[in-house]
């Protein structure tokens, strides 16, 4: 079956990430856009505004994030970041950015005062070698550290209004590759001077290059160690640390550093497409199989499963395969595995529903793309106690026993696709109907389960207000998302290309 | 080697057959499943039977003998499964088919062999005489090009577990094991499947570890079963219950014919509802130190 390991999720509502043009004046030989740079477009204006502005109601985010492309390069930065800021719906105003442009003090110091509180800089070399040598550019990493060495310096002062109650938070970000595989350590080194908040390290994910042509996929014999080391100096040093994309039973004692959280990204749906899918020979043994997404189908095909390093936790709950992606979780310090958002809002949709019908609501999950009601309906007190008309009882022990299940399923409604029902916000179907042979003695449990699904859906009809979104990023697809491709440079052209000269040896 | 195949424009999605509402669903051992989604506006699976066909040249020459089978049988009761020797197979035998009747309660007389042949008689003829007393429980047989009569027929025995058993080939001099097989989850049974899977004479995994991952593949990892056979010259595993995007991506590793991977591409949509299954014989070519696929094969029902 398909599990949410075939896919990226987003999975911290909490945070919303909006991306603008795709620019960069770095070249970064890993880029995971690097396909759509110049060519994926930004968030519009209208839906970036309309998000904020659904905020400043629903109090859904914490957090807005930009990023692209390279954000420091979009001209109406200032004008995104005002919007956000006036509406005083968001905690923070994060940047996610490479760092050159705020080698420049002054455009820094801008940035602060114009309440961006976090910054998210990417710094993936020790030293200029190394991080010039991935970026491409010449001198990125003396600008990246300048950049940082502002930032650093603009802590705690007061700001062009006179403030100083707002800090400035630096977190970095760093991709694993063979190209700074073995200076990871020496990375932690190098930041320290600013006192970063964070540090971040991402496994590296290939988007197009899957066959990794570029040799940039580290093996986890050596990428273990090192990283290992670097979690280690960080947390000596106080710094706090996150890792994406390497399995949690690899990180030893840094298994808690594991976070493959994503926030909610407004982007050119295409970018989904190219991710890479993740799979794990233990998935169905291990305790944390469903945060830890294993190994990247690219790894597998090029190092194998490592199935002889990856050793699963054991399973304390019974394993199913989870149809309908992670659960909507938080980054809010403390809460890793917090409750999801406006969960009384979703709940209320279908409240009371499940006992009329002598049934459970077992689990609410909220994801991108459904909200998802399980249903279980437990055997009768047995056809022991009913009277006609009466609701029937749950009996607990029975309800482990012999337990069917159902699931409505909640889509964004789209009157093109089929459903079963649609209400103002949504497209209504069931199904995943579990174990119904096994409600013994139950000949009517197809009826009941029936029942059941059609009150559910119709219980949503009724109580759905219209608006009730899942998912932010409608609008980007399609040829609007995407700019123009210049004509391929394939293209013949009018004068004739020079005759080759003949070669001077040959053997035939 | 393409160049005996049907050129792809010549190829129209005439070969598409709409779905019914009296459509029934089965995976390529004949076991019922839900379709993933609404099937209204959806294509059978028997379209890409028909379409790889037509790709070969060899509509023609089976739309006949199949259409009866079919009509015998039932609808939607034979499992098809279309083979693929490779690109580098000569073209005439890159392309060929086998047939799957399923009788495992011995309650179909439709689908014994007897009775398919005499369905197929008009046609081609099945030589081996097989008594009807023999326990098999599913019987197949290849349809190539110029296939005139059928002269190997495939018996399947299960034992105690019907998830496991032998198949045997049976020619009208003899019958001889041909393989034997397992069927299993692939997450749930992983410390039994690593274990079956290595236990091989023909991939020597230990001198490799990312052996396994060529073989096991990530890609197609997410499916609802294993089926892991020992052949007599290869080892061959099989992906049950796969999307039509993991199938499309099957047809691209292994380079299947372009105009077949297109006719799935172009009408992805309209096998969105169902669960396809697929088979990749394999062994290890000591002279070009890689993996080598003999054979690999996709299925669905008639």
């Amino acid at each position: 079956m398909q599990s949410y390991k075939g896919r990226f999720e987003p999975t911290r509502f909490e945070d919303l990430t909006v991306t603008v043009d795709f620019h960069c004046h770095s070249a970064c030989r890993f880029c995971i856009v690097q396909e759509g740079m110049n060519r994926y477009r930004g968030v519009p204006w209208e839906l970036y505004t309309r998000a904020v502005d659904d905020n400043r109601h629903q109090r859904r985010y914490r957090r807005v994030t930009f990023t692209g492309g390279e954000v420091t390069l979009e001209p109406r930065l200032f004008e995104y970041i005002d919007y956000a800021r006036r509406s005083g719906s968001f905690e923070h105003i994060r940047l996610q950015t490479n760092g050159r442009r705020l080698a420049d003090p002054a455009f820094a110091r801008r940035l602060v005062d114009a309440g961006v509180d976090e910054y998210f800089v990417s710094l993936h070399g020790h030293d200029a070698a190394t991080q010039d040598h991935i970026s491409q550019r010449k001198g990125s990493f003396d600008e990246a550290i300048a950049g940082l060495r502002n930032l650093a310096d603009l802590r705690g002062r007061a700001d062009l209004r006179g403030r100083t109650d707002h800090d400035v938070c630096l977190m970095t970000n760093t991709v694993l590759t063979t190209l700074n595989v073995p200076t990871l350590a020496a990375l932690v080194d190098t930041v320290r001077p600013f006192s970063p908040t964070r540090m971040e390290w991402w496994n590296y994910l290939p988007m197009e290059d899957y066959a990794d042509e570029r040799d940039l996929l580290a093996p986890m014999e050596t990428l273990v160690p090192s990283l290992r080391e670097a979690l280690t100096r960080a947390q000596a040093y106080g710094i706090e640390t996150a890792v994406k994309y390497v399995p949690r039973c690899l990180l030893g004692e840094h298994a808690a550093c594991q976070d493959n959280t994503q926030p909610d990204v407004v982007i050119v749906e295409e970018f989904y497409d190219k991710y890479p899918k993740f799979a794990c020979l233990y998935e169905a043994k291990c305790e944390h199989s469903e945060a830890c997404l294993g190994l990247h189908h690219p790894y597998i095909s090029k190092f194998g499963w490592e199935d002889d390093r990856l050793r699963p936790y054991r399973r304390t709950t019974p394993w199913h395969e989870p149809e309908y992606g992670p659960r909507v979780g938080s980054d809010r310090p403390g809460e890793g595995s917090a409750e999801i958002i406006e969960p009384s809002r979703w709940t209320a949709l279908v409240e009371g529903v499940a006992p009329r019908h002598g049934a459970m609501l077992e689990e609410v999950i909220v994801q991108r793309r459904a909200c998802v009601f399980r249903f279980s309906l437990a055997e009768r007190d047995t056809e022991r106690d009913t009277d006609p008309g009466t609701a029937p009882k749950i009996d607990p022990n029975a309800a482990h026993r012999h337990v069917a299940s159902v699931d409505v399923v909640l889509e964004a409604r789209d009157d093109r696709k089929p459903a079963l029902v649609r209400s103002r916000s949504f497209n209504l179907y069931y199904r995943n109907i579990q174990n119904i042979h096994d409600l013994r003695p139950a000949p009517d449990a197809k009826a009941r389960l029936s029942a059941l699904v059609e009150d559910a859906v119709r219980t949503v009809v009724e109580r759905d207000p219209g608006g009730m979104l899942l998912d932010r990023r409608k609008g980007l697809t399609g040829p609007q998302a995407l700019r123009r491709q210049p004509r391929s440079r394939s293209t013949p052209k009018p004068t004739p290309e020079p005759t080759p000269e003949p070669p001077t040896t040959g053997s035939g | 080697m393409t160049q005996d195949l049907a050129p792809p424009h010549s190829l129209l999605p005439r070969d598409l057959v709409d779905a019914t509402a009296d459509d029934r669903y089965f995976d390529y051992c004949l076991e019922p499943y839900r379709p993933r989604r609404p099937t209204a506006g959806k294509a059978r699976a028997e379209s890409l039977l028909w379409h790889s066909l037509r790709v070969a040249g060899q509509l023609d020459a089976w739309r006949a003998p199949l259409a009866a089978v079919q009509t015998h049988v039932g609808r939607d009761l034979t499992v098809w499964g279309v083979k693929w020797a490779g690109p580098e197979a000569p073209a005439t035998d890159a392309l060929w088919w086998e047939l799957y009747f399923y009788d495992p309660q011995k309650r179909s007389p439709e689908a014994t062999i007897d009775a398919v042949g005499r369905a197929l008689r008009p046609f081609l003829e099945l030589r081996p005489q097989i008594a009807e007393t023999t326990p098999y429980m599913m019987f197949s047989f290849d349809l190539r090009r110029g296939t005139t009569a059928i002269s190997e027929l495939n018996l399947y025995l299960t034992g105690q577990r019907a998830h496991a058993g032998r198949a045997y080939r049976a020619r009208p001099d003899g019958i001889e094991l041909d393989n034997t097989y397992r069927f299993m989850e692939p997450k749930r049974e992983i410390d039994e499947v690593l274990p079956l899977l290595r236990s091989s004479v023909f991939v020597d995994y230990a001198v490799d570890r990312r052996r396994l991952g060529q073989v096991l593949i990530p890609e197609l990892f997410a499916c609802k079963k294993v089926c892991i056979a020992h052949k007599r010259t290869c080892d061959a595993i099989y992906f049950s219950g796969i999307t039509v995007e993991q199938l499309l991506w099957f047809l691209r590793r292994f380079c299947y014919p372009a105009a077949m991977v297109d006719f799935v591409d172009r009408h992805q949509a309209r096998f969105e509802h169902l669960w396809f299954d697929v088979g990749i014989d394999y062994r290890w070519d000591h002279a070009r130190d890689a993996l080598a696929f003999p054979k690999t094969s996709f299925y669905g029902t008639l």
